[in-house]
């Protein structure tokens, strides 16, 4: 056989002069994306959206960046190193196999970029999903196909639509009572799962006035696709005001008068009034539990026997299931390991409210 | 020829099983590797066009923002099957099964892959599974997409539970796969074949078994669990019998995620020999790229939740899944990179494997990137579940996997069959798929991105342009698929004939002719070093005889 | 086959066994795979057992009681004590004592259907006594059922398996030299019972 001939290829002028016009078309990609008007494409409602589109605009400028570089390279080795007609038949390529600076860099530049990526993205990441709540909860409850919504101090559902001010944190806390939802508007950048049996929270602080429609993105059968047709209402104040005095009026039907705030002091059970418990129940709880065994899980578990069953499991926060501490998981609410309660003092509970509840709890043998 | 007789040990390099006779036994159950590697391409294509024909079903009912094409109902079934057709039924097995089991054992010098029987049992649980699997269609289709979440996958009718079956079928004919091709790469590699001299698409195969093995044995509890609480009311996933909904999908993830890469290593395998080849270098940085697929596989396992970061996840667990999932840019980048610098200095030949490859290069990296996106929690919140996701695994599955199988067709069907591909029709092929290809899923990218979620039988009118490009786009690209087959079975009949060697390849498949033996070779060679050093003899001793008329020894008996 | 040894026992001195000695590695490193993606199957089922059982509803459930530990620990002594007998009996056989190694086989066996009857005794107390199902008992039912009877399956496997070996030893199918299948055996007894120490703790201890 004859000594093929080998390419004498060097990186040449040609490759010095291809690296400088794709660092030329990086920069101007990069400098393109850290200012691309991604607020103009999709509006972003809350500081945290514009925090996620910063990480996006970081993203996609360094991914730009290395697209430009492979696909120039990829581009020019093609069209450079060509096998051409002028060849022999047997001509190789130059035969190199390695080359260990290179492959060094090539290995700590992408774990460098990997190091400055999750900085940034731990740095949103707190702000987002770490955000103490500042007490504003609503609540969220998915069903095939639309959403219901719950407000504090309103008894029983809201339809249609759920209202909250601007610029004041919200939380909203979403379940669903059949399959898998979610709860995902756009313009905050923030989805949820709606998971039954479990409650996600979603929080943050929306800066703009408007309508914005909640779409559900995970798939819930058959009219999955129709599930958008709900909104997210960021109102001023006094309007978010005037709009949740008219729900807490028009659902007032179980207190005697408009629920207030509860004292935050132990409660005296010895009050309690199991009948008025249990219409109580019936609008304030039911949509979570059942009266049923404790495995039966709607949101959370069944309640038959909480207080009658002396095996029963300790209730979510690890204290014994007694009349006092259910009363104190009403009063503040609890979120912990295994699942959360929500306040239900916040959600428009007396003190009396929660010893009639209490009672009612106790009479379920 | 003193050297060449060198190791008749008598051992199993020397067992040559009986020829096959009749064509039952030659065609059918065939415990040849090389018969059960086209078995299962065959197999697989054919799902591929039942498969694709979904994609365009689904395609047609997007031209339109309300749909109108099918009902939803059968939307969801069509897009369910879709899914998991083109994972179970067309990329697993073409790049494992078919790729795998034709290639790798000859790239060895082995004879046959360690337990040829249970080779034939796993390619037939497939086509049982796939028929199984299309019928259900018949019964009332899955409607939940591939991931099936429970609770949505425990209703409906009996045709989620044959998913099931189907799928657990598919998964141990994996995991029997997985088994066989470990022990063969282990125990049957030729003299000399150190594992620092294997080729880079038995490294693939290498580092794809273990997957094959652990993973879809998980995935096999989730069914089995799932299959369980559908027929008999046995409580795993339901909340309201007190089970978990997110305990699936911990289950279905922890063999989905590296599933991904059982779909795209053998492929990675496909384009380091491919790339060398055509550019008639040596593969650049061969041991980084060996160990990084090894990498990418280890790392596969600890990655699994960064699919359910909207699911309810605890806070805490999201961020070391964010990480890990950034960290395998790193040697996934390094491959990138590494094949690149395989091009440069080359002498390139423009064959239809090539562009393939180098297509692959190019839209791998782009659902590279888009893949780093969402592995940020932040931006994750906003992109899950919705057309940016599509249009990111479509870049990785079809721009990835399924260019890479072109490539590799393209590439090896001339030692399939004994027959060349006609270029012309190649380059047609590779053209509009390319240009088709991003049609249809650039545009998901944004249109996910301003609000559209996955899995919708009808959308907000304003995404309806896009959606309508994109379906055009598609139809072009199946189009680019037709021709494709059309060239297959043009090829195969009238094809230029391609003697052992049409492209110049080094490694030991293509030092025997084809198609090969059915006992591949007649000496097993002696294997000295790398095979891609293009200024280098060829690294094998012991080659002498296999193109000239001899028997090989074994069967020459007392001529010996 | 046969052409192919013919030509071999021409040329070499112990041909054959050069080939049994290289599917025998190969068979050996094949089962153990196939027994640690057993391991994988096993261990996925007991991810889902201690992820319902932490999903906060109080263990055991509302209306089931602890199993009987007793009962369990007595049927672990007997699997152990087969695993024992089980090592005896290959080590026999690698000598060459053939009797012995028959009563050991049968000792395992027996020991093997004494702790399946265990296994039935539980079953049936717990279904009894305390109304506990598969599918009506809630996450309790799902996990304790489908595990130990995944497990109990396995023995019952192979106490049949363990029968065909006994038989095959007992034609002549395994040599002193050659006995791969036994070995395969004794390593997927010695397999149930390591997975039954981790279903005992999970399931009787913690």
């Amino acid at each position: 056989m004859a000594v093929k001939q080998e390419a004498p290829v060097r990186v040449d002028r040609n490759f010095w002069i291809v690296t400088l016009v794709l660092a030329l078309l990086s920069v101007a990609a990069v400098a393109y994306w850290m200012n691309a008007p991604v607020a103009k494409w999709l509006p972003a409602a809350s500081d945290s959206a514009e925090d996620v589109d910063d990480l996006f605009r970081f993203m996609a400028a360094s991914g730009s960046a290395l697209m430009i570089y492979v696909l120039g390279y990829l581009l020019y080795f093609v069209i450079a190193f060509r096998a051409k007609k002028t060849d022999a038949p047997n001509a190789i390529g130059v035969q190199v196999h390695d080359n260990h600076t290179l492959e060094f860099w090539w290995t700590i530049v992408p774990a460098v970029f990997v190091v400055i990526l999750s900085i940034l993205s731990v740095k949103i990441w707190f702000g987002i999903q770490l955000q103490p709540s500042n007490g504003l909860v609503v609540e969220a409850i998915g069903h095939q196909w639309y959403y219901s919504f719950r407000a504090p101090g309103v008894n029983g559902e809201i339809p249609n639509e759920i209202h909250v001010p601007v610029n004041k944190q919200v939380t909203i806390d979403v379940t669903s009572t059949d399959v898998i939802h979610s709860f995902w508007i756009p313009q905050f950048r923030v989805k949820a799962d709606m998971v039954p049996g479990l409650v996600n929270t979603i929080r943050f602080t929306p800066n703009t006035v408007g309508r914005y429609q909640i779409i559900c993105a995970e798939f819930c059968g058959t009219q999955h696709g129709e599930m958008n047709k709900q909104y997210f209402v960021v109102d001023p104040p006094a309007t978010f005001a005037t709009w949740l005095k008219g729900w807490q009026i028009k659902n007032a039907n179980v207190s005697d008068a408009l629920p207030k705030a509860g004292s935050g002091a132990a409660i005296d059970l010895s009050k309690g009034v199991a009948a008025s418990g249990q219409a109580l129940f019936a609008q304030k709880c039911s949509s979570c539990h059942a009266i049923a065994a404790f495995d039966h899980k709607v949101v959370g578990p069944g309640l038959k026997g909480i207080l009658s069953d002396p095996n029963h499991p300790n209730l979510v926060d690890g204290d014994p299931a007694t009349a006092a501490n259910i009363a104190v998981i009403l009063q503040k609410g609890y979120t912990g390991p295994i699942g959360m309660m929500p306040n239900q003092s916040a959600n428009g509970l007396s003190d009396g409210d929660i010893a009639n509840l209490v009672a009612y709890l106790a009479s379920l043998k | 020829m003193a050297v060449a007789a060198v190791h008749t040990s008598g051992g199993i390099a020397d067992h040559i099983h009986p020829e096959p006779q009749g064509f039952i036994r030659r065609y059918v159950f065939s415990i040849d590797h090389k018969i059960i590697g086209i078995q299962y391409l065959i197999t697989g294509f054919v799902f591929l066009v039942l498969a694709g024909l979904l994609a365009e079903l689904i395609r047609v009912q997007l031209m339109n923002a309300n749909g109108g094409f099918i009902s939803p109902d059968t939307y969801n079934e069509i897009y369910t099957m879709h899914g998991s057709a083109m994972v179970w039924l067309v990329i697993i097995p073409i790049v494992t099964g078919g790729f795998g089991n034709f290639i790798f054992p000859l790239q060895l010098g082995a004879r046959d892959v360690a337990f040829p029987w249970l080779n034939m049992l796993s390619f037939w649980m497939f086509p049982v599974a796939g028929l199984l699997l299309f019928s259900s269609f018949l019964l009332g289709a899955p409607v939940a997409g591939w991931t099936e979440y429970p609770p949505m996958s425990l209703q409906g009718g009996v045709g989620t539970s044959m998913w099931c079956v189907a799928i657990f079928l598919v998964g141990v004919s994996s995991t029997l796969t997985g088994m066989n091709f470990m022990v063969t790469i282990l125990k049957m590699r030729a003299p000399g074949m150190t594992f620092t001299r294997m080729p880079l698409f038995v490294w693939a195969q290498l580092a794809t078994a273990p997957l094959s093995m652990v993973a879809t044995t998980a995935l096999a509890a989730a069914l089995a669990a799932l299959f369980m609480e559908r027929q008999f009311g046995i409580p795993f996933y339901d909340p309201a019998r007190g089970g978990s909904p997110v305990l699936w999908q911990h289950m279905f993830w922890f063999y989905s995620h590296p599933a991904v890469y059982i779909m795209i290593l053998p492929v990675f395998g496909i384009i380091s020999e491919v790339l060398p080849t055509f550019a008639r270098k040596p593969v650049f940085g061969y041991k980084l790229i060996a160990f990084s697929s090894v990498a990418i596989a280890l790392a596969g396992f600890m990655v699994w939740a960064h699919h359910m970061f909207t699911s309810g996840l605890a806070p805490y667990l999201q961020l070391p899944f964010m990480i890990l999932t950034f960290t395998i840019a790193v040697p996934t980048g390094v491959k990138i990179f590494s094949w690149m610098a395989t091009l440069w200095g080359g002498k390139i030949h423009y064959t239809t494997a090539l562009l393939f490859a180098v297509g692959f290069l190019a839209l791998f990296t782009f659902g590279g990137v888009t893949g780093i996106f969402l592995a940020a929690v932040p931006f994750d919140l906003h992109a899950h579940g919705t057309y940016f996701i599509v249009g990111h695994f479509h870049y990785v599955l079809v721009g990835g996997s399924l260019m890479g199988i072109f490539a590799g067709m393209y590439y090896w069907f001339p030692k399939f069959s004994g027959r060349m591909l006609n270029e012309t029709i190649g380059k047609w092929h590779f053209w509009l798929f390319f240009v088709g290809f991003n049609g249809t899923f650039l545009p998901m990218h944004w249109l996910g991105f301003l609000g559209m979620p996955r899995r919708v039988a009808e959308y907000d009118p304003q995404f309806q342009m896009w959606n309508r490009v994109e379906s055009v786009s598609s139809f072009i690209m199946t189009f680019a698929i037709l021709l494709f087959f059309i060239n297959m079975f043009v090829s195969m009949r009238n094809g230029k004939k391609a003697g052992p060697n049409p492209w110049g390849g080094r490694t030991l498949e293509w030092m025997i002719p084809s198609p090969p033996h059915y006992y591949n070779f007649k000496n097993i060679p002696t294997v000295y070093a790398l095979p891609y050093d293009f200024s280098e003899p060829l690294p094998y001793k012991g080659l002498e005889d296999e193109l000239n008329d001899k028997p090989p020894a074994q069967l020459a008996g007392a001529h010996h | 086959m046969a052409v192919a040894s013919a030509a071999l026992d021409a040329q070499h001195h112990e041909p054959v066994d050069q080939l049994y000695a290289e599917t025998r590695d190969m068979r050996l490193i094949g089962f153990l795979f196939f027994l640690f993606s057993d391991v994988v199957l096993f261990s996925s089922f007991i991810f889902a057992y201690l992820y319902l059982r932490n999903s906060g509803q109080g263990w055991p459930p509302q209306g089931v009681p602890r199993p009987d530990v007793a009962l369990a620990a007595l049927n672990s002594a007997i699997l152990f004590g087969s695993g024992a007998t089980m090592h005896y009996a290959l080590e026999n056989w690698k000598h060459g004592k053939f009797f012995r190694y028959a009563g050991f086989m049968i000792a395992t066996i027996i020991l093997g259907a004494m702790f399946l009857t265990g296994q039935v005794v539980e079953y049936t107390a717990l279904y009894t006594k305390e109304h506990v199902t598969w599918g009506g008992s809630g996450i309790f039912g799902a996990s304790f059922f489908t595990l130990t009877g995944m497990h109990g399956f396995h023995v019952l496997v192979g106490v049949f398996y363990l029968i065909t070996l006994l038989l095959q030893s007992v034609h002549g199918v395994y040599s002193k030299d050659k006995y791969f299948g036994l070995t395969a055996g004794t390593l997927y007894w010695h397999f149930v019972d390591v997975i039954w120490v981790v279903l005992f703790s999970i399931f009787y201890l913690i």
